[in-house]
């Protein structure tokens, strides 16, 4: 009954961070595949030719991450059996209720690209790709909308994190399609040169808004200081040894370098670990987010 | 209304009533027994909490000074936990309090991140004398027992007569000629929920927005248990 003991647990545990985190990456790498329909005649075409051999392969790698995803996140709940309760009685102020009805549209999406690829229906790429690449930019952007309406929590309230998680999601899902094309031997120059691009934006933007969220914590109202102390001290290891040096730091040193971020291994490498930071980084802002708390 | 509520906050609105509560902290000795009361009135489970009374020791020996905080849901006029719940499981009542549809829940847990007053817990599946489980939970007012004309249990069983309930839309009841009459705080007002829970004479330590390391052994054990306990290191965390 002291100071801290009473307070009830904390409710968001490794699910939720495992969930936001492979969700993020199905997003992406559904971007990817459907960027030869989508995205086709941008990047001088480099879209259509570097992505045209993994559009099956990546929509497979996006559905199975759905098909961890769902059941993940059902689990998590305390009633597993009412999951459809969000879109049922549909509340429209939570981000929570848009994310269970965008959830199972954006799986549809990836059904019905698959569906076209597999029976030649062409002309349905683009429409399905289009509606699926915003059902997949609004999967991050809803999980860090879950966070940002959390005017309790100052570590979360805050506009950047739906940007952060988008951005994380880009990483993520360039680390999938990089490994994948790599072991599958079809990691062609325009690949390299797609590929290299996004992760050089997702990993410098990541470096802007960690920055960002540094200062914010430093020079921020009481709140944010007792989360600045715990985070050194509770995840210490995780935010400046994961999150910052291997997965901000190093990859963005290896993509930053022209000879090394064109080679198809290290490129392959940079994503890897920025994909570690993408779960790092969100993990420890999700559980030191909790952990801040005054008057108790 | 603010957004995402069920029912318009009722304070201050003619011929509708607000229930409140007023903690006097002058008069708490930190016994407990509303805790007690409200573990014995729901059969709240070990580990979670109604209502607690928080504890602080200020100061340096021979200058020390004991402090309580009695703390639970603060039935806020413009309550996150509501406009966050995914299945309105959540709901605000009309007479000002804030409640729980166990049978809609999903236990998602978005009501706990959203409640600047740490109020709710997950109650456990296997429990003893109530079925009730895998669900959220928090203080009600003891709505079954106001709606019968009775006060909350912590309200009855308090010896101090330190918790004061009533309408403060009423403006004969004491509950609003203690809010008139006396300075009162409400915590955390930066964050515009409305709280109903009213406090007089609080110490500014207990209430105000700062920061400060734990200093007392005993409360710094407390922190190291409580990071301990809750760095989510667990698969499925364990909250049932």
């Amino acid at each position: 009954m002291f100071e801290y003991m009473s307070l009830n647990i904390a409710p968001w545990g490794y699910e939720i961070t495992i969930y936001f985190f492979l969700i993020g990456m199905a997003a992406m790498t559904f971007v990817y595949a459907s960027a030869p329909a989508v995205y086709g005649n941008l990047f001088g075409g480099a879209a259509r030719s570097a992505m045209e051999p993994f559009q099956t392969t990546g929509m497979i790698l996006s559905l199975i991450l759905l098909l961890i995803c769902g059941p993940l996140l059902i689990a998590d709940l305390g009633q597993p059996g009412r999951f459809l309760y969000p879109i049922l009685y549909f509340h429209w102020t939570s981000p929570l209720s848009w994310g269970s009805l965008f959830l199972p549209l954006f799986g549809l999406c990836i059904v019905g690209y698959l569906f076209a690829l597999a029976t030649k229906r062409t002309s349905w790429l683009k429409p399905i790709g289009i509606l699926g690449s915003l059902l997949a930019l609004a999967m991050p952007l809803y999980t860090g909308l879950d966070l940002m309406v959390q005017q309790a929590r100052e570590l979360w309230s805050n506009p950047t994190i739906p940007v952060l998680f988008v951005i994380l999601s880009v990483s993520s899902g360039t680390a999938l399609v990089a490994v994948v094309l790599r072991i599958s031997g079809k990691m062609t120059e325009q690949a390299v040169e797609l590929l290299h691009w996004f992760l050089y934006l997702a990993v410098a933007v990541t470096f802007a808004l960690f920055l960002a969220e540094w200062v914010v914590l430093n020079y921020g109202s009481a709140e944010k200081q007792q989360i600045w102390s715990i985070i050194n001290s509770e995840y210490g290891w995780e935010y400046w040894g994961l999150t910052f040096l291997i997965g901000i730091v190093a990859p963005l040193i290896l993509v930053a370098i022209p000879k090394l971020g064109r080679n198809a291994n290290l490129l392959t490498l940079a994503a890897v670990l920025s994909a570690v930071g993408a779960y790092s980084f969100r993990a420890v802002l999700i559980y030191a987010g909790q952990l801040g708390q005054l008057y108790y | 209304m603010p957004i995402g509520l069920q029912a318009p906050p009722s304070l201050g609105v003619p011929g509708k009533k607000r229930w409140a509560m007023v903690i006097d902290l002058r008069r708490c000795i930190g016994c407990m027994a509303c805790v007690c009361a409200d573990k014995a009135e729901f059969d709240v489970p070990l580990g979670v909490w109604r209502t607690v009374v928080k504890v602080k020791n200020t100061g340096a020996f021979p200058n020390t000074k004991r402090h309580f905080m009695p703390r639970l849901c603060n039935h806020c006029d413009n309550p996150p936990c509501v406009r966050n719940c995914p299945t309105e499981a959540t709901y605000k009542h009309e007479d000002g309090f804030v409640l729980q549809r166990y049978e809609r829940c999903i236990a998602c847990r978005t009501c706990i991140a959203a409640c600047p007053y740490n109020a709710r817990h997950v109650l456990p599946n296997n429990r003893d004398h109530v079925k009730i489980g895998g669900v959220v939970d928090k203080c009600t007012f003891c709505n079954h027992r106001v709606e019968k004309g009775l006060v909350p249990a912590c309200v009855q069983t308090c010896l101090g007569r330190s918790r004061i309930f009533g309408d403060l839309n009423d403006p004969n009841s004491e509950v609003s000629r203690l809010v008139a009459t006396h300075s009162t705080v409400v915590l955390k007002p930066g964050k515009g929920t409305q709280p109903q829970v009213y406090y007089i004479k609080p110490d500014r330590g207990l209430t105000e927005q700062a920061y400060s390391e734990p200093v007392s052994y005993a409360a710094k054990a407390d922190a190291r248990a409580f990071y301990r306990h809750n760095r989510s290191s667990k698969f499925f965390s364990g909250v049932l």
